[in-house]
This record gives structure tokens, sequence and C-alpha cells, in this order.
């Protein structure tokens, strides 16, 4: 037992004292999205430009807030050692140093900053201030209107992380990667401090949902009244009277059972729109996750069931609003098809 | 002081940060192509087989659509697949699993859906979150080697 206790207090000894490796934590928690040093990829790039006009206190914030409905998620289970340790990785990239703002609030006047926003900033940040595009980020294997999508000014993670006086900073100096100019010579200091309070009045867009009777349901599950080879066969209509194109169907065991004991009964229909699927793909990459579309019959005990994943919920999954917004409108199409199919 | 010792363990074990997010994501320093062999083997390695390969960029071409590599890969254990649609059908929509794999010029994103966050769509059910949490433990490792995979 004394071995076991010095191997306990061991092992957290080490846990607990080592300092954590910001690369190893970059690399584990970070690289996947903005690539090895920052690059970019489907997460913002963390350039020199970028790195100079962010504080580490904002930095720090974004990580443990993340971006609600903007795929970066928020790493609450960082300690405060961990997201220093991070910071310092990423820090090492630029020659620059951190900026350091001062965390007062700006005395501007909202109403004077509103008509201000809306000739100057609203093209790029969207009327609501949501920005504008498909996506987030840069993403290398296909075209974007912009390398860096606009900021999302009335996101709450955002609204959380940045201080007044770095937002009136980066509208001082403007975002080459970002193609958003410099205002330093087109607006005053207090014109600034004006749109920086109109910013602050920004309020999220409303939360979406879906249907109520199938909200928090991983599935949509209905019954067929047809037997197994009718029920295929009326999926498939009506999968093309809804204009998806219907790949060769393939028994959920197959690949994985030989031909002769595999269940001939547990059949997914897979269906996809190439030009529906291009767009999803540019709103979020990571969406071959939960691809293809299919709808799975299944016979079990005398009765044959269609069965789909609960697109708004698995949406949800994505921390993407574009890509909720979207799911809502298929969970329409598909809960449409369920029933022709079951007529 | 068995308890104790217990707790102790979990708690450095549970040390490891995790993001609030439900997909596990990795980046491999190395060309679609190969990673796909490459993942094939490690899923396989996990005692895994491999059902078969999705090929989206394929069908986009088809249409005349601009993409680069972009695969998913299908795997599961038979028995274990076989198990679960039996006593729960409504899992079929996550049979088998799938790992995306996703190219970015000279390196591939590999991405998953975390089974984890599957746990609470499927109302924390006490049968299913031990599976879930098994594939957790094993995409997790899986993708973890795959990142640090250096090519010989």
């Amino acid at each position: 037992m004394k071995r076991y206790w010095i191997l306990g207090m061991c092992l957290l000894a080490s846990a607990v004292g080592a300092a954590p490796d910001g690369k190893a934590l970059y690399e584990a928690n970070c690289s996947a999205c903005h690539q090895s040093e920052g690059k970019g990829g489907i997460g913002l790039p963390l350039t020199e430009e970028i790195l100079s006009q962010l504080s580490d206190d904002y930095i720090a914030k974004t990580i443990r807030n993340g971006r609600p409905g903007r795929i970066m998620p928020s790493f609450v289970a960082l300690s405060d050692a961990q997201v220093k340790a991070i910071l310092n990785y990423i820090r090492g990239w630029s020659s620059k140093p951190a900026p350091v703002f001062p965390k007062l609030t700006l005395k501007g006047d909202p109403a004077r900053g509103k008509p201000i926003y809306q000739k100057r900033c609203v093209r790029c940040h969207g009327k609501d201030g949501s920005g504008e595009g498909s996506g987030t980020g840069v993403t290398l294997s296909r075209e974007r209107k912009f390398m860096v999508m606009p900021a999302a000014l009335n996101n709450p993670g955002f609204q959380r992380s940045a201080s007044d006086a770095m937002i009136a900073d980066i509208i001082r100096r403007g975002r080459r990667i970002g193609h958003m100019p410099s205002f330093r010579n087109k607006l005053t200091e207090q014109q600034i401090v004006d749109v920086v309070a109109y910013l602050r009045t920004l309020k999220p867009p409303p939360a979406i949902h879906g249907m109520p009777e199938w909200a928090g349901k991983p599935v949509y599950v209905m019954e067929s009244p047809y037997g197994f080879e009718e029920t295929v066969k009326a999926l498939k209509e009506a999968l093309t009277g809804a204009n998806f194109r219907i790949f060769p169907a393939r028994y959920l065991e197959q690949g994985l059972a030989d031909e002769f004991s595999v269940n001939k009964r547990q059949l997914a229909i897979r269906f996809c729109n190439f030009k529906e699927l291009y767009h999803l793909l540019n709103i979020d990459p990571r969406l071959g996750t939960v691809l293809p579309c299919r709808i799975n019959v299944i016979e079990r005990n005398g009765k044959v069931l269609l069965i789909s994943p609960n697109v708004v919920e698995v949406a949800k999954l994505f921390n993407n609003r574009e890509l909720l917004e979207v799911a809502v409108v298929m969970e329409e199409v598909i809960l449409g098809v369920m029933e022709e199919a079951t007529l | 002081m068995k308890r104790m010792l217990f707790l102790m363990v979990v708690f450095v074990l549970a040390l490891p940060a995790r993001a609030e997010q439900a997909l596990l994501m990795v980046r491999v320093n190395m060309k679609a192509a190969d990673t796909m062999d490459v993942l094939k083997e490690t899923v396989r390695e996990y005692g895994y087989e491999v059902a078969h390969v999705q090929r989206c960029d394929g069908g986009m071409a088809q249409f005349h659509y601009k993409t680069d590599y972009y695969r998913v890969l299908f795997f599961g254990k038979l028995a274990e697949v076989r198990g679960i649609l039996h006593s729960y059908p409504e899992m079929a929509p996550f049979l088998p699993l799938k790992i995306a794999v996703i190219a970015e010029k000279n390196q591939t994103v590999l991405a998953a859906v975390d089974p984890l966050a599957l746990t609470r769509l499927y109302g924390n059910h006490p049968v299913l979150s031990v599976q879930f949490a098994r594939w957790h433990n094993d995409l997790q490792a899986m993708l973890e080697e795959m990142r640090d995979y250096r090519k010989p």
C-alpha cells in the first residue's frame, strides 16, 4: 500500500508541479483549426499583424469564452497556467511585443456612433454586427471572399473578450489581412469612441430552434405501414422527388460482415444534393464527420422503421450558427421525405 | 487510504484539459492520401475493421465542383455494431463510426464526432454511455497517434 501511496503522490506532484508545455497544448487544442504556427485553416490565422493588435487578456478570454455559434469552442477546462503557456508559445511567433490596453470603459455616445457604423462598417460587419459571408476564418482549399472573415462584433464571446480600448485601436489601425482599412485619418477620436459605444449595444441574433416535437432527440423515427422492400422503394421515390441523388444503398454491417452473414434488414439509404453539399462544406469543412446524408430502414420484431439522425441536434455539435440555420431547413425536408415514404 | 489513493489517481487522470466541444480534431503533417493509408492501419491496430471509404471529393468533382481530397473512413467492430443495433436500432445513424479526412494543402485535418457528445442526446443511457466513453477513448488515442505520426 505504501508503494501505491508514493506512486500516487509522485503522479500528483508531476501533474501539478510541472510547468505546462505551451507547444504541446497548442498542438493538442489549437493546431487542428489554426494550423501549426498559426498559419490559419478552419480557424483564424494568428499572423504577426493580428497578434500585434490583440492583448494577452483578449486572447486568454477568447480561449476561455470561445465564440458561440462561430466554431471556436470554449476551453473552460484549461487551467490559467495552461492558457498562459499557450499564450507564451503563440507570442513566440511574433517579434512584436503584446499590446496592453487599459480596461476602462470608453465614454462614447452610441446614438452618434450608429450612423458612422452604418456608413463605414456595415458593408463587412453586417447590419447587426454578425459579420459577412459564409463560414469563419480561412480555408485553404476553397475560395473565400475574404482571407479573414470580418469579426462577428455582436458575438457574446467577442463582447466579453475585447476591451473598448482594443477595439478602438483596431479601428484606428485597420487590419491588412482582413482588408479592413485604417480609420485613423477618416474618423476623429471621439467618433471612434462613439462607434465603440454603439458596438456595445449590438445584440446576438436570436437562438435557432428546430421543430419542438423533435427537440433534444438524437434521431427521427417513423414506423412504416409497408413491408421492408416496399418501404425502401417508397423512400427512394420520396428522396428523388425532393431532388436528392441516391447512392447505392449499403447494409449497416456491410464491410464488417461477410456477404452471407450480413443483416440485410438493416439498410442505409444514402443521398446527397451536391450543390447543397458544396455550399455546406464551405460553411463548415468539418461536416464530413456526419456525411453522407442517410435514412436507415430497419426491420425489427416485425416492424419496419425509418431512422434518420436529428439534423438539428447534430448541427448543434458544430458550434456553427450558419450550419444550424441550414439544418432547420433540412429537418423539414427530411421529415417530409420520411412522412411521404410512410404515408 | 484506498479511497484517497483512488481519488488522487482519478484527479491526475482528469487533468488533461479538453475543450467544451463535440468534435475531436487533429492536424496531421502529411498529405491526405498518405494520411488515409496510415489511418486505416491505425484503425486496424485498435481492433476495428475498415468498412468502407466514402469519396465525397469524387462526387463533387463529378458535378464540376472544385474540391481537394475529402473522404470519410467508416469503421467498426462487427460484434459491437451488431449487438448495439440489435438492442438499440436508434443508434443506426451513428454506425459504423467515421472519421473525415480533409486535405489542407500538404497537411490533413482528421475530424470525428466525439461519441461522448452523444451521451446527452441519448439521455445518459447507462449502457450506451459506457460504450460512448469507450469509443471516445479509442478515437482520442487513434487521433493523437495520427497527430504525432512522423513518416519513416
